[in-house]
């Protein structure tokens, strides 16, 4: 039998590989969809989260609108509205990048064998993909120098969490405690908003980061 | 109806975007007047939690709350009369996010569920953002955007400590509510393992927001871009609510016998943040930037008197009540000398005394006060701290601790008396108000009322904040 959950999280890690070696902004958005999507499904499908409520599969479907539907949109919207196709100049290159994800990825290997923790049943797996994806967020945002991209590493660090948080909580009495990880995409929806509707595109005439260098010492 | 503290505020909030902006100033000091009588009958004990198991009255929340909603008055009606004479894009939305900015933080200061002050510290970000960008320049656009983005990673940081704390309850698997009351009476049962990894976390994310070094880089930028009342409110109230939620994980983490660990980590935070605000504040070209270095440097001090624990705990209290009283009170007069010269070089500025007189006093009041002189409280908190220290032998962090206070002291001095004493570079272009005067005045008086004569309620509280950590007054 062919294990779903298993797919997705290998779909996830493919994800991150993917939109570390992105340099079209479009490509980069669709990818973040797809992975918001994976997210946002794999906790419905893990052992020991079986018997959800009704009211817990409304907040799935919820989770899966906005990881996967409104956020995406809005960094669309984001990335059609500041003409700008491709990441330039990174700070770090693309093949180096990749290099980087996949040292990560083991990093998150060896950090999940160590943990001595009695994870349920499959949540190893879940475990290593999160510590990748969060960690990876983190390199993204780093390595990156448009506002843009930057905001779809922080989405990417969200999703992380949100997998870590999965993972590691055995739903005894909080469902509605990793739920509230979502929040974290409001503040991604207000950073892409700050980007279409004012201004780093008007003030600097481009979204990049390295223009906002004025305020230091 | 503890709640209505903070919902009062925000619904409040919501009415100047429909009302005209003349209104909306109104509006601004009206609440904070009614805030500041829900905040007395809370002391009075006549308010109860609708809901206990997300909210509670707990004495270090009281006492940050009380701080906030003093600080919020005079600052409203600073405000009241700064509106007028300065530009300010849009009124409405200022005067909203002003009013979010308080509710959003009373709730942080009463929450007793981990997950809902992650929320509450989330939401003080969203709403504090736009009055940062109330100037709309390019400057103000930059320090915007490093403010949400740096917090926001530390935020999220910060909800995969309050994780790993949820996850050490898992284990110890006792079904109680997930609230901070009953994890304390827990404690010994937690695991020591995730508790330790959520504290890392908990500090590194919050740290964030209370501006310990080296997570700092947003504030100075934020706190000098803002316009004054503004960063009056972010350094004096904001980075108390931070640290909050912070003091509540160390206080979980003593009872469950991980103090000597997580007292460590705040030691060393607190000595780079002291490290980095000293040594960024000599030379420093910017008046606002400086008040901003101060507040890191504060900062250092009170998590590393809490670190130390004890008597020095008491000493970090006392800080914090009067470094938001006196940093307030300088932001507030320097957005007097922001209105009246125009500009924020030192250099640029010269001669506040004549030209400035009654702002001259109250600037130079609070420079001896955040210098560490008596009249003022910061004198009493500081030596308490470094008594606290000794007991515990901390020597060596005494000698640093010594070192950068005499680093502030130069370079802040340096630039008051080339502000205040200095040739006069350019005439001033708007005159002091009396609304202007008041507040700094108020604040100021405060702090010295407050080193010479504590009132025995205010010194019950801070006692019953501090003992369940070992906190004490008897060195």
């Amino acid at each position: 039998m062919i294990n779903l959950t298993e797919i997705l999280l290998v779909l996830v890690l493919l994800s991150v590989l993917l939109s570390l070696g992105a340099s079209r902004l479009m490509a980069l958005v669709k990818i973040m969809a797809l992975q918001g999507i994976a997210v946002s499904i794999i906790p419905l499908l893990l052992k020991g989260h079986g018997n959800l409520g009704g009211s817990a599969i409304i907040f799935f479907q919820i989770m899966i609108l906005i990881k996967g539907v409104l956020i995406p949109s809005l960094l669309f919207t984001a990335v059609k509205r500041v003409t700008i196709k491709r990441e330039i100049e990174p700070f770090i290159g693309y093949h180096a990048s990749i290099l980087a994800g996949l040292f990560i990825t083991l990093v998150s290997v060896f950090i999940s064998n160590h943990i001595r923790i009695s994870l349920p049943e499959g949540h190893a797996l879940v475990l290593i993909t999160a510590i990748t994806t969060m960690a990876s967020g983190f390199f993204l945002m780093m390595a990156r120098s448009k506002a843009i991209t930057q905001v779809i590493g922080y989405l990417m660090l969200e999703n992380g969490i949100y997998l870590i948080g999965t993972a590691l909580t055995k739903y005894s009495h909080i469902l509605y405690v990793v739920e509230f990880g979502v929040l974290l995409d409001l503040l991604v929806g207000v950073m892409i908003m700050g980007i279409i509707l004012h201004n780093i595109n008007n003030a600097f005439d481009d979204v990049d980061t390295t223009l906002l260098g004025r305020l230091k010492d | 109806m503890i709640e209505l503290i903070f919902v009062l505020p925000l619904i409040t909030g919501l009415l100047p975007l429909v009302i005209p902006a003349n209104l909306g100033r109104v509006l601004l000091l009206i609440t904070a007047l009614l805030h500041l009588q829900l905040t007395v009958m809370a002391w009075l004990g006549k308010l109860s939690p609708a809901f206990p198991h997300f909210f509670t009255l707990a004495p270090e929340g009281l006492l940050i709350l009380s701080l906030t909603s003093f600080i919020f008055a005079w600052i409203s009606l600073y405000a009241f009369s700064y509106m007028n004479e300065t530009q300010i894009s849009n009124k409405p939305i200022f005067n909203c996010c002003m009013l979010l900015f308080l509710g959003t933080m009373s709730m942080v200061t009463l929450s007793d569920h981990p997950i809902v002050l992650w929320i509450a510290i989330e939401a003080t970000t969203l709403v504090s953002a736009p009055l940062i960008f109330v100037h709309r320049s390019k400057e103000a656009l930059e320090a915007t955007w490093k403010y949400i983005l740096i917090c926001s990673v530390g935020i999220a940081l910060a909800l995969l400590g309050c994780f790993f704390i949820t996850l050490a309850m898992d284990i110890a698997s006792t079904g109680g509510p997930l609230s901070f009351s009953y994890l304390n009476t827990i404690a010994d049962s937690l695991d020591p393992l995730w508790l330790k990894a959520g504290f890392i976390f908990v500090v590194i994310g919050f740290g964030t927001k209370m501006g310990l070094a080296p997570m700092h880089t947003w504030l100075p930028d934020a706190h000098s871009q803002a316009p004054s009342p503004a960063s009056a409110l972010l350094s004096g109230a904001l980075l108390n609510c931070a640290f909050l939620g912070i003091y509540k994980v160390h206080a979980l983490m003593t009872i469950a016998g991980l103090g000597s660990f997580s007292g460590n980590v705040l030691i060393a935070f607190g000595l780079i943040s002291m490290l980095v605000g000293a040594i960024f504040i000599t030379h420093q070209p910017d008046y606002k930037r400086m008040l901003a270095y101060s507040s890191i440097k504060n900062m250092g001090i009170i998590s590393f008197g809490v670190g130390i624990g004890g008597f020095a705990l008491y000493g970090a209290f006392l800080h914090m009540i009067h470094h938001s009283l006196l940093k307030s009170s300088l932001f507030l007069s320097a957005g007097n000398i922001l209105l009246g010269f125009g500009t924020k070089r030192v250099q640029r500025i010269g001669g506040v005394i004549r030209q400035l007189p009654k702002t001259f006093v109250s600037f130079f009041a609070g420079f001896v006060g955040i210098a560490g002189l008596p009249p003022f409280g910061m004198f009493l908190s500081e030596i308490i701290i470094i008594i606290g220290a000794f007991q515990n032998r901390r020597y060596l962090s005494i000698t640093l601790f010594l070192f950068t206070l005499t680093l502030v002291f130069a370079g802040v001095g340096r630039v008051f008396m080339s502000m205040s004493f200095g040739d006069i570079v350019e005439e001033v272009k708007v005159r002091e108000k009396p609304l202007r005067l008041l507040p700094p005045y108020a604040l100021l008086l405060a702090s010295a009322l407050l080193c010479i004569w504590m009132p025995d309620f205010v010194y019950t509280t801070i006692l019953n904040s501090i003992q369940m950590i070992g906190g004490t007054i008897h060195g």
